[in-house]
């Protein structure tokens, strides 16, 4: 199989915030450099930063300071963030929104008197996000894009990552292993930094709400190449994806928290209110509450016709629900749904993975010239991420990566590649047209892995659950490489994608089992039925899983607490567990 | 949807611009449904080999607009029930940009116009600095949030008659992101930008045909975006300014 090669000087691997915000700033710090970037849809048109509806996370109101964003970020996180991350992010979060409104161009909401307007976020102890309307992420990603269409920064649009190839003598990476999506060629870009910001993205659940083309192929490719990742069992479930069938794309999509903090009522199949049973809080609880409440209703048989729960708004006034959810009551009518007036049935679904490749607060990895931003970055949320904080990360630590690349580079070589790794990366890429056997339903055993997913590796779980849900994902392992998808022309090939997908997310979902096997305790996103404590928050651990020649091996690390301990705060009267804030009931956000 | 037969006739334009065709498939009808599933389904169940392209699925990204019996729209957003005429559905690439494949665009053009058009914020401030005071209620934010929701789906550009006369006209999106950057008070690429966007592919182009308002999936109305260059093009004009 012939290969294509050309070199860069930075190759970056994903146009959402990350990726965007490292090209601008690599860029910036040397115009000299060559800087790449390859995306597998079309440049800031695929990802999640654009999904983001909520805001960003910023400690600019007065009543605000990084080291209360600090404090929250922790308490939300289970004690389980690397401090170091956790602090760079609420503090550089300060510098990147002025950036982005001041020299990207981003317009975000304003106060009457003509300051940002911070709204309030659950979970929170002050009002501090940043937002444009309830499309925040829009207004973010096409600035963005817009900047860095006007530069020289070269573009690999549809362009997919198959693997990273290490160099020949191993001491660091030397590039990247594509396929061009439209021809179907394969390509090695050689670099001398490689950022990795493909934005991970839990799809391999029943329910998901991350955009549909996302499929761990970032932390597939780590794993493959050595790389340690952590919390990989933290994913968090957001309570109110919209049920619609399994043959609907809709489904999964998310309903924004804001309808439950507004006073929307959650209603089992049999039409009662069930939340107040599980929490004081009934709908306003956190998303891990109200998730596992919606979860338990469901698995005693209490449900709607498509195997849920109804969200109903009416009651607050079809008209009044019209007007505040605009977007949201719209969205619902377009696919058939009246939100205002009627009922729509809901489930809880996958979100946002915590976990991702250990790095540090550099964004550097294990491997020299690998960096790593956005969701495929481990060790920032910890145990459970706040609204708010997904946008604020990857565009803080895709800047910072942009300039430790810069620096990086400027004295970097490109290395020679690792023949051997990438003559057996293009063999399993092109696996599905080499086959032997019957053609295989790549579909049907993608719907076949959501299902384990969400039964064994969901939003409760047991060691019984957890040890069928790997041997059953094994075995689907087996049977996708049984046979071949039975389509040759590689051109846009859209059945040879959904297998690349599928394989990716086979891989992370046994990764995700076993670190959920490990924690023998329940922490924010993971909770065991049994084991429902949170274990001693001194002793705190984070998972690691690694990919060695026996297989996968999971540790158990200290948390280091270089920061705070347990019991410690940064600032006066903080209540870690609760935070005691008033606020009008209307203003939870999503 | 109660009437609906139990299943859909779909013509699916194949092919790129060296040869294109149509085939036929017939897919189940479902009452949760939208184009984009339909071609989904057919993918999945019929023809392995069907491209497209899509992303977020919430109407969000952009990414899956296609011509759909006849007119532009974002497949992830239409219910089929809205769309369909008898029984029949026919789904074809956007117009007015070449195809990559089947019903996948090579939308490069258009942001490559987005680009000519200067349709880009040019910073007077540096992250150092505090975030501007602008009151919400003042009439350039105003006028600048009207037309700010754009999410570059394409479905404008692809209903417009001025692009498919003059391939050079930069066409209503670029255009209406250029009226935004105007009214924004923080801005410092005003001058240059309104010469970009009056030279030759320029604002003039349009004939206030207003395909692009009627089909914008976000209700937005570039055509008087686009009138608001115009006076500010034949005002410079007067000014000696352009």
């Amino acid at each position: 199989m012939s290969v294509q090669t050309t070199d860069t000087d930075i190759l970056i691997l994903g146009s959402g915030g990350a990726g965007l915000l490292a090209a601008l700033h690599a860029y910036k710090s040397n115009p000299e450099l060559e800087i790449t970037i390859a995306v597998k849809g079309l440049m800031g048109k695929c990802g999640c930063t654009r999904m983001v509806q909520g805001g960003y996370n910023v400690a600019l109101s007065s009543s605000d300071s990084v080291e209360r964003h600090f404090m929250d970020t922790i308490a939300g996180g289970k004690w389980l963030p690397n401090q170091k991350l956790a602090w760079k992010l609420c503090e550089t979060a300060v510098e990147r929104v002025r950036e982005l409104e001041n020299e990207i161009g981003c317009f975000f909401d304003r106060e009457p008197d003509g300051t940002l307007h911070h709204k309030a976020f659950a979970g929170q102890t002050a009002d501090r996000t940043v937002h444009k309307g309830d499309l925040t992420g829009i207004e973010i990603i096409n600035r963005l894009m817009e900047q860095v269409l006007a530069r020289p920064i070269r573009k690999l649009e549809e362009h997919r990552a198959l693997a990273l190839i290490p160099s020949a003598d191993g001491v660091g990476i030397s590039g990247v292993l594509l396929v061009d999506m439209r021809s179907g060629a394969m390509k090695l870009v050689r670099a001398k930094a490689v950022l990795l910001a493909t934005g991970a993205g839990p799809t391999m659940y029943k329910y998901y709400t991350p955009s549909g083309e996302k499929s761990m192929d970032g932390l597939s490719m780590a794993l493959r190449a050595g790389l340690p990742l952590r919390d990989m069992e933290m994913v968090q479930f957001h309570p109110t994806g919209l049920l619609a069938g399994k043959d609907t794309r809709m489904t999964g999509t998310v309903l924004e928290e804001g309808l439950r903090g507004a006073g929307g009522e959650l209603h089992n199949g049999a039409g009662e209110r069930f939340m107040f049973k599980y929490d004081d809080r009934g709908e306003r609880a956190t998303r891990d509450i109200v998730s596992r409440g919606i979860y338990a209703e469901m698995r005693a048989g209490n449900t709607t016709p498509n195997g849920g729960v109804h969200i109903s708004m009416s009651h607050l006034g079809p008209d009044n629900v019209r007007e505040k959810f605009k977007g949201m009551v719209k969205r619902c009518a377009d696919c058939g749904f009246d939100l205002a007036a009627g009922k729509v049935e809901v489930v809880p679904t996958a979100h946002y993975l915590m976990g991702g490749v250990v790095c540090n607060t550099d964004t550097e990895t294990s491997l020299k010239g690998l960096f790593v931003a956005g969701e495929d970055a481990g060790g920032i949320h910890g145990a459970n991420r706040l609204g708010g904080n997904g946008v604020a990360n990857s565009t803080v630590f895709g800047g910072v990566a942009g300039e430790a690349m810069a620096g990086y580079a400027a004295t970097a070589e490109l290395l020679e590649p690792n023949s051997v790794v990438l003559e057996r990366e293009i063999e399993r890429a092109l696996m599905p047209f080499n086959l032997e056997g019957e053609n295989v339903n790549v579909h049907a055993l993608r719907e076949e892995l959501m299902d384990i997913m969400w039964e064994h590796v969901g939003v409760m779980r047991d060691r019984i659950g957890l040890t069928r849900g790997l041997e059953r994902v094994e075995n689907l392992k087996s049977r996708l490489l049984a046979g071949n998808i039975g389509v040759e022309n590689r051109v846009f090939n859209l059945t040879w994608h959904d297998w690349l997908n599928l394989y990716n997310l086979i891989e992370i979902s046994l990764v995700i089992t076993r670190a959920a096997l490990a924690r023998e305790n329940s922490r924010g996103a993971h909770f065991r039925e049994d084991f429902p404590e949170p274990g001693s928050l001194d002793e705190s651990y984070f998972t690691q899983v690694e990919l060695q020649e026996t297989g996968l091996e999971v540790e158990q690390i200290p948390v280091e607490f270089n920061i705070i301990k347990p019991g410690e705060s940064l600032i006066e009267d903080y209540t870690e567990t609760a935070p005691k804030v008033q606020r009008r009931p209307d203003t939870v956000g999503a | 949807m109660g009437d609906r037969s139990n299943s859909i006739r779909v013509k699916v334009s194949r092919g790129d611009d060296r040869g294109r065709h149509f085939d036929e498939f017939d897919v189940p009808a479902l009452e949760s449904q939208t184009v984009l599933d339909v071609v989904t389904w057919i993918q999945r169940n019929a023809d392995p080999s069907l491209s497209y392209r899509f992303a977020c699925r919430v109407g969000m990204c952009g990414s899956c607009a296609m011509t759909v019996n006849g007119k532009p729209r974002w497949t992830c957003r239409t219910h089929v029930s809205k769309v369909l005429q008898g029984d029949t559905l026919t789904i074809e690439p956007l117009r007015n940009l070449p195809v990559v494949k089947d019903l996948a665009t090579d939308m490069s053009e258009f942001f490559d116009k987005w680009t000519s058009a200067e349709s880009r914020f040019v910073p007077t401030k540096t992250r150092e600095d505090a975030i501007e005071i602008v009151q919400p209620a003042t009439k350039e934010r105003i006028e600048a949030d009207a037309a700010i929701e754009c999410i570059n789906c394409g479905v404008c550009y692809a209903s417009c008659d001025a692009v498919e006369l003059n391939p050079d006209y930069l066409g209503p999106a670029a255009l209406n992101r250029a009226w935004t950057l105007q009214n924004d008070v923080r801005d410092g690429g005003k001058n240059s930008r309104l010469r970009a966007v009056t030279g030759e592919g320029g604002c003039q182009n349009c004939h206030s045909q207003q395909g692009c308002v009627q089909h914008c999936p976000n209700t937005l109305n570039p055509t008087r975006s686009i009138a608001g260059l115009k006076r500010l093009a034949t005002r410079a004009v007067f000014k000696r300014e352009l």
